[in-house]
């Protein structure tokens, strides 16, 4: 391993490590290359986002194989970007198949486009359907309202 | 398992018992999933909203295309002038096995107070820089 990557490593295995009651959200990259076998397990959840289309679908399956063998305690899946209940059957199934628990399903949803066009965050929409849903989301994972 | 109270919706989330009764409270979160997956709009929103439920959160980027700032309420001018943490930040000391090993030289929350800019609804951000293009380190 090389020493850029070991530092990278160390600085978020060392921020995870804080013991206070913070909660923590790490946007990864989908091969997990800031984690190791040591600041793995400093994640306690790993979500895997599951789009309804193959690509997206293996990326995911491989970032929950690789969450796993890091000793990432709870792998778990959110559906994205479904557009009804074929994109909603399709992710369930796949998800399944390969033993990834969905603790969220988000609908496909114009606003977070638009939002995106504009430089804007999709929470400045708060009753957009995809950002309900991930209030749901947050619910499901333990912060309720 | 179907939620009854929620089956027949097209979007019912969280269907299935992910988070068993009794299992350890969920604290050290990360986010995965392909490039234009959603990931980062999921990862700053949920951020957001968990912090607008009262709870202390502090969000890490560490996508080799940063842009959760914006997700968490950033200006987009801003976005450019976030710098990653330093790598000097760590210091080099011997675990319990006697075994070299670099480790934060700070506790994390003076590193958060010292390094992450603090985005709207009291977030700070934290970049983690990206290991493909570190260099020699």
């Amino acid at each position: 391993m090389c020493r850029a990557h070991a530092g990278v490593r160390h600085l978020l295995g060392g921020l995870l490590n804080e013991e206070e009651e913070v909660v923590v959200v790490v946007d990864m990259e989908a091969g997990l290359e800031h984690l190791s076998r040591g600041t793995g397990r400093g994640v306690d959840t790993l979500l895997v986002v599951l789009e309804p289309y193959y690509k997206a679908l293996e990326t995911a399956r491989r970032a929950t194989e690789l969450g796993r063998e890091l000793g990432i305690g709870r792998v778990l899946g959110i559906g994205n970007k479904l557009r009804g209940d074929e994109d909603r059957e399709a992710v369930r199934a796949y998800a399944a198949s390969h033993e990834i628990p969905l603790v969220g399903e988000i609908p496909f949803d114009e606003e977070v486009l638009r939002a995106d066009r504009a430089g804007r965050p999709p929470i400045d929409t708060p009753e957009a359907p995809a950002v309900q849903a991930i209030g749901a989301l947050a619910t499901a994972l333990g912060f309720p309202p | 398992m179907e939620n009854p109270s929620t089956s027949g919706c097209p979007y019912a989330p969280g269907t299935s018992a992910a988070l068993a009764p009794g299992s350890e409270p969920v604290r050290r979160i990360a986010i995965a999933g392909k490039g234009g997956s959603g990931k980062t709009t999921i990862s700053g929103t949920l951020a957001r909203i968990i912090a607008r439920r009262g709870r202390t959160v502090w969000a890490i980027d560490a996508d080799s295309t940063p842009n959760l700032g914006l997700t968490l309420g950033l200006p987009r001018e801003e976005l450019g002038g976030l710098q990653p943490l330093p790598r000097t930040l760590l210091v080099e000391g011997t675990d319990a096995e006697g075994k070299r090993k670099l480790a934060l030289g700070h506790p994390p929350s003076e590193v958060v107070r010292a390094h992450g800019r603090l985005t709207p609804d009291g977030i700070p951000l934290l970049l983690m820089g990206s290991v493909g293009h570190a260099g020699a380190g």
